[in-house]
């Protein structure tokens, strides 16, 4: 009942706010609203006061600059530093912090007022949290510079120059000085410097990759054929690139208003989520915080009703209120998140928020772009058909994979068309680098056909040689295919040879012969047949299917030195012969399968989203496994049981594909449903909106979301996830400055090594805080026993933070280099609801049960110093009035013995000492029996954390150092004990072992047992 | 135990959950199984604390101290106690130095003839300093309890307060009594050379001579009696047997009147013993010696 109350009231509260959202998107797409495609140039010239052949004037040109400023997207607005470094202050911890020093300046000013001028130790505690939280927050703000720096060393400097025609002149200037209305012309290879209307264009295609996700190249031409700006063919964006040809255009938006600039806008107004790991020690603080009252207030009473005053009951108060105040603890955490995120660094991901570097550990959605995320964004041929067989070629970057049996005559004919027919050309000095990575100049599907080629037949430049081109005709989109004309390389044979690739229909409709194992074959039903199902076949992997057919022209016919006209057609061009099909796509990088299933076992859902069309979608993502085998969409079931899709039963499908179209129309519900009901999903051509909407909803079902990105398109949702990670080779600075983490070498493997580091670190910092806490109450009880029995006390501030500050330090961030207990990358992710970090039962075993034996050790050791010196434990109980009389210098103890009143304060101090080492013996066993949570220590192997050793070494030679170094005792108040003061402790350093060891027993002999529930943490 | 406290987040339910019964997260039964988990941990935890402390005490001797290193060198203290190292008081005005004398006559109470009298447990040492009289091992043998010697407040002349109870207050020559601090067994050694001593001590081997200093030259401290053996501590009142074999344990006293001091005006005063194995610490001021500051107004 209270669960489904509270389900609809939270729904309604995310509900309005989702409206003003929607509101606020609904607004951005209205500023997208613009008729710059869609007027007549005419209208366009007077509107912009330009002219599509000489261009503006400089002077008015001038004038529009300094109207409009720049054209140059504006740096989001950077956090000032001052702020970063504000916010390193004002975590939880912090707080709890500044508030615990606040109370130690008013304890100080409370103890002035009363005239107790010697007390100066509760100043030296403020002092100290206050310094603690700077230090700590100096740390943590140069590790997030650092970390700014390595990712603004990627920006690209060079500045970007543009061809503008002004006053009918051409002239190369600064992209910056560029303004609305100016005439441009863009070529093969350039960015271009600003959204663009076309006004001309030769077969120009650029690549919107970065700004939609589509991996194929777009064509540009001066037509309007869409209302929507951002799908007509008439408009170029600004920081796309064009692939290949010429065009000119007028510019209609630069600067912050272009499309890519809105994007970056919205990033920024989208707001930062609170990590988890921040929410984590929120809860965390808010337990220390309540125990910290429960108890300080218990003892307020007790002291008031033992007979102090109001005003010494209240600094009690305050006092135990500070003692509870883990002072390490910030160090430690600021610690261990650094040292994983500097691992993490090693690993090629660079975390630019510290704390960010758990949150991939407990990430249970991946939401991941397609394009340079999960495949290379490079066109590859993937699958040939000949011989009436699909062949598969080899996609791996590195060229490991199993090639195809090459030995076919067909496969000779086809690899000529396709090395023949094929305008790209490498650039030039690229001998070194391994061909899938030369630069081409070229189209993309070309450039692919190209790489194979060269891959499989060798020099293609010298291959070209030998058959001399005579005639050509480029792709262009009327036709459907492209035809080259050579001799051959056989200066005998004085036949031509028409080599021809395009759509594979318009080839097919050309042909009346089929190749097959090097046997010209009539083409009758029976291969068009086959033709038309590898056809199908192939373009339902989502490839990009080429066809290829070549035909020896008749020497009689065509004779040498016949002048082809490729306009006029005057040659043959039917009664071709068909070699065979070449598919290509965008190929998934070779590790990203494997990652996706890493992820899968570590119980994390990745989906996809993407910009590029539903079916390129679906087929790499079953080709990554993001759809697995054997899952079926509502599409594939209505196919498969030949029924309409509207009855299949939704549940059944496990997969699932939206596109933007359908995204579009569905209600936020309808989105969760959807989500929840489909654990793989695929969403295509979505909007930026969209991806945003898509990373909410999946926030709203309670998920901790990772959004990976490396295009503009992106950096909304890379900012809205709890973590976005972007690429670092690849990745848009729009990107990268939204990101919280940065994949310095795009891969998306490195996201696992992540996830993985992630959850260890969560793990082992529970572990690192476990330690920590517990030492809290031997530092703790003897305030309390102090007040209340009134002995001398046993424990003294300083002290207290030596252990905090320096003793124990190094031990807690030893445990940050702990192995994980099982294999972590098995378990599912952790609910953020019910895994905490602090949990109750954590804190309760650390407190009440670790931390009780060890207060036991301290006053074992405590009583022993004290009896030893000639104060037996009775007469310790109600002494402290007495011996805190700075004027009484001759104090009777067991034996009669007079003590003057420094010979009792260094006596104290020796107990300081002595509850010191007590503690530190016990913390060291504590820190053994953190190692593991559930497994013996004697599993996890006792010695095989090195600079857990090492840190014991460490803890014990400091001590050593503090408690014998000369002069110790009047800075520091540690006095030089003797030897067997420290083995009293350690019999209960053992039982703090054995205990522990039982407790794991228990708890693992008997799951979900009494005993687990209540010792597990 | 916190789910339902966090699926709510109600404080009230999380107090009293009327419908699964919960007070605080957990059920009665729940809260009874805890706590007589916890009573058994603590009980043992205690057990093993007292048993640990038994064991402690076993090991420790009721007249030997195991370690004296905190409480020797012994410390020098002075009646009456100085507040905030200074006695001042204006010697027309008697409510300010009432506090001091009767803290003498507090002090001076078992110093008087009478308890002194039982033959048992005093005897008589001489007045003269002789060497240390030793009564045996520190362990309650056959000798039972030792006898003390005695020491009469009379040897104290001037500041006995015999003629003058107020101790010399009232005439602007403050008496202090002062004391070496008894530790069991300790064994004070004179002074070997005269070499480090001020020109004014006498060397003796059976005392450990005090003498008075200022602190700071230029003032005018004038003449300081010292009564009670030659201005030192007799030999033959030591060892200290500890409170339970010498129970009426008397420590040898020295009295010392600033006779001729400066009135009106602040006066520093270093008081220091002297001898083999008395030390002096910076930290400690009243260790084998003390300094107090007197202002006596008139």
């Amino acid at each position: 009942m209270f669960e489904m109350g509270g389900g609809v009231e939270v729904k309604g509260g995310k509900k309005t706010k989702k409206e003003k959202k929607k509101e606020r998107l609904e607004g951005v797409k209205k500023e997208m609203d613009i008729d710059d495609h869609e007027i007549p140039i005419e209208d366009l010239e007077q509107r912009y006061n330009t002219n599509v052949t000489t261009g503006m004037t400089s002077t008015f040109a001038r004038q529009v600059l300094e109207r409009d400023g720049p054209n140059e997207l504006k740096p989001p607005k950077g956090t000032p530093e001052y702020v970063k470094f504000a916010r390193q202050l004002a975590g939880g911890l912090q707080c709890l912090m500044w508030v615990a020093a606040a109370i130690c300046f008013i304890a100080f000013g409370i103890e002035l007022a009363r005239g107790n001028f010697t007390c100066f130790d509760n100043l030296y505690l403020a002092i100290t949290l206050i310094a603690v939280v700077v230090v700590t927050g100096c740390f943590g703000y140069y590790q997030e510079f650092k970390s700014t720096n390595i990712i603004a060393s990627f920006k690209n400097l060079v500045p970007q120059q543009a061809l503008v025609i002004r006053d009918g002149r051409k002239d190369t200037i600064s992209a910056k000085e560029l303004v609305v209305g100016d005439l441009v012309e863009v070529k093969g290879g350039d960015r271009i410097p600003a959204d663009i209307r076309i006004i001309t264009a030769q077969s120009c295609k650029v690549d919107n990759s970065s700004l939609t996700g589509e991996s194929e190249p777009q064509t540009r031409s001066p037509e309007c054929t869409h209302e929507n700006p951002m799908e007509t063919k008439n408009i170029a964006f600004f920081s796309t690139t064009v692939l290949e040809g010429v065009a000119t255009g007028v510019i209609i938006n630069t600067g912050d208003r272009t499309i890519i600039g809105r994007i970056a806008t919205l990033a920024s107004g989208v707001g930062n989520e609170k990590t988890p790991i921040a929410i984590e020690i929120e809860h965390f603080v808010d337990i220390i915080a309540g125990l910290a009252i429960f108890f300080g207030f218990t003892f307020f009473v007790v002291a008031l009703f033992i007979g102090y005053s109001f005003l010494e009951a209240m600094i009690y108060f305050m006092a135990i209120v500070v003692a509870y105040v883990p002072e390490g603890l910030l160090a430690t955490v600021t610690v261990c998140l650094s040292l994983t995120a500097k691992r993490l660094a090693r690993k090629n991901c660079v975390v630019k928020n510290l704390e960010a570097v758990e949150t991939l550990g407990s990430t249970s959605v991946i939401c991941s772009d397609k394009t340079g995320t999960l495949t290379q964004n490079r066109m590859t041929v993937a699958h040939l058909w000949f011989d009436n067989h699909v062949h598969s070629a080899d996609t791996t970057e590195d060229q490991s994979g199993q090639s195809f049996d090459q030995s076919s005559e067909t496969w000779r004919s086809l690899a000529r068309v396709a090395g023949l027919c094929n305008r790209a050309i490498f650039r030039p000095d690229q001998e070194g680098i391994p061909i899938p990575r030369r630069t081409v100049v070229g189209d993309a599907s070309e450039t692919a056909l190209l790489k194979f080629t060269e891959l499989t037949i060798g020099n293609i430049e010298q291959y070209r040689n030998r058959f001399k081109k005579v005639a050509e005709l480029p792709f262009n989109s009327t036709n459907k295919f492209a035809l080259s004309i050579h001799e051959l390389e056989d200066p005998l044979d004085l036949r031509y040879l028409l080599v021809m690739k395009g759509a594979p229909e318009r080839i097919l409709e050309r042909c009346s012969t089929i190749l097959i194992k090097g046997q010209e074959l009539p083409l009758d039903e029976q291969w068009t047949e086959a033709f038309q199902t590898a056809y199908m076949d192939l373009g339902g992997l989502g490839e990009r299917v080429l066809g290829f057919c070549n035909i020896y022209l008749n020497e009689k016919e065509f004779p040498r030195g016949f002048s082809f006209d490729p306009d006029e057609l005057n040659f043959t061009t039917s009664n071709l012969c068909f070699c065979g099909l070449v598919s290509m796509i965008d190929p998934p990088r070779a590790t990203v399968p494997d990652a996706v299933m890493k992820c899968r076992t570590a119980g994390i859902r990745v989906v996809m989203v993407t910009g590029d069309h539903p079916i390129t979608a679906k087929a790499i993502a079953a080709n990554v496994g993001i759809i697995s085998e054997g899952s079926e969409t509502v599409e594939d079931i209505a196919i498969r049981k030949r029924i309409p899709v509207e009855r299949v039963n939704p549940r059944e499908a496990r997969a699932c594909v939206i596109n933007g179209g359908q995204l579009k129309d569905m209600s936020s519900d309808e989105l969760d449903d959807a989500l929840r009901n489909h654990p793989e999903m695929v969403f295509a051509r979505t909007s930026p909106q969209q991806k945003l909407i898509i990373v909410e909803s999946c926030q709203r079902l309670g998920s901790i979301v990772a959004v990976t990105g490396d295009g503009v398109n992106d950096s909304p949702a890379l900012k809205k996830a709890d973590i976005g990670i972007a690429m670092g080779i690849a990745g848009s600075d729009a990107a990268k400055n939204a990101a919280d983490m940065i994949l310095l070498d795009d891969n998306f493997a490195s996201i696992v090594t992540g996830v993985e580091q992630g959850r260890l670190i969560f793990d082992n910092l529970k572990k690192s805080i476990a330690y920590t806490l517990t030492k809290n109450i031997p530092e703790l009880t003897p305030y309390l026993i102090y007040i209340t029995c009134s002995i001398p006390l046993p424990l003294g501030c300083i002290t207290i933070l030596f252990i905090e500050l320096a003793t124990d330090i190094y031990p807690s961030v030893s445990l940050a280099y702990e192995k994980a207990e099982s294999d972590i990358m098995n378990l599912k992710p952790r609910n953020p609801r019910r895994d905490r970090l602090v949990n109750e039962s954590l804190a309760v075993y650390s407190y009440f049960q670790i931390g009780a034996i060890q207060s036991f050790a301290g006053f074992t050791d405590y009583f022993t110093a004290m009896a030893q010196e000639g104060w037996f434990p009775l007469l310790c109980i109600g002494l402290r009035g007495n011996w805190e009389d700075t004027h009484l210098q001759d104090m009777q103890d067991s034996y009669g013995q007079e003590w003057s009143f420094s010979q009792r304060l260094y006596q104290q101090y020796t107990c300081y000492t002595v509850f010191f080492v007590s503690i530190e013996i016990c913390q060291i066993s504590d820190v053994l029996i953190r190692k593991t949570r559930r497994l013996s220590v004697f599993t996890q192997g006792f010695f095989r954390n090195k600079v857990l050793m090492s840190a014991i070494v460490f803890q014990i030679l400091l001590g050593n150092l503090l408690c014998y170094c000369p002069g110790m005792p009047n800075i520091f108040n540690f006095m030089p004990i003797r030897g067997q003061w420290w083995a009293v402790p350690i019999p209960y350093g053992i039982l703090i072992f054995v205990y522990d060891e039982i407790r794991k027993l228990g708890v693992r002999r008997a799951p979900g047992s009494w005993w687990d529930q209540e010792l597990y943490y | 135990m916190s789910a339902n406290k966090d699926a709510d987040g109600g404080w009230k339910t999380f107090v009293w959950n009327s419908e699964r019964r919960e007070f605080l997260g957990r059920t009665g039964s729940s809260w009874f199984k805890i706590f007589l988990f916890y009573v058994i941990f603590y009980g043992c935890l205690a057990g093993i604390f007292i048993g640990t402390i038994q064991a402690l005490l076993l090991t420790l001797s009721n007249y030997k101290p195991t370690y004296q290193d905190r409480v020797a060198p012994p410390g020098l203290s002075h009646t009456p106690r100085s507040l905030k190292h200074e006695i001042s008081f204006n010697i027309n005005d008697a409510t300010t130095y009432t506090q001091y004398t009767s803290a003498i006559t507090e002090f001076l109470k078992p110093y008087a003839d009478e308890p002194q009298k039982d033959e048992s447990k005093f005897e008589d040492c001489g007045e003269q300093a002789d060497t240390y009289k030793m009564r045996g091992d520190l362990e309650p043998d056959v000798l039972g309890a030792r006898k003390t010697c005695r020491f009469s407040k009379t040897w104290l002349g001037a500041c006995s307060g015999a003629t003058d109870d107020t101790y010399g207050f009232k005439e602007g020559k403050p008496c202090l009594i002062v004391k070496l601090n008894r530790i069991v067994y300790f064994l004070p050694r004179p002074p070997i050379s005269n070499g480090s001593l001020p020109a004014a001590v006498n060397l003796n081997p059976n005392l450990i001579p005090i003498h008075c200093n200022n602190r700071r030259t230029g003032e005018q401290l004038g003449e300081v009696k010292y009564f009670g053996f030659g201005g030192g501590f007799p030999l033959q009142y030591y060892p200290y047997y500890g409170k339970l074999l010498q129970p009426q344990y008397l420590q040898p006293l020295v009295a010392i009147q600033f006779s001729n001091i400066t009135l009106n005006e602040d006066i520093r005063i270093e008081c220091k013993v002297f001898g083999g194995n008395i030390d002096y610490s910076e930290k400690d001021r009243y260790q084998g010696r003390f300094d107090v500051k007197l202002i006596i107004s008139s």
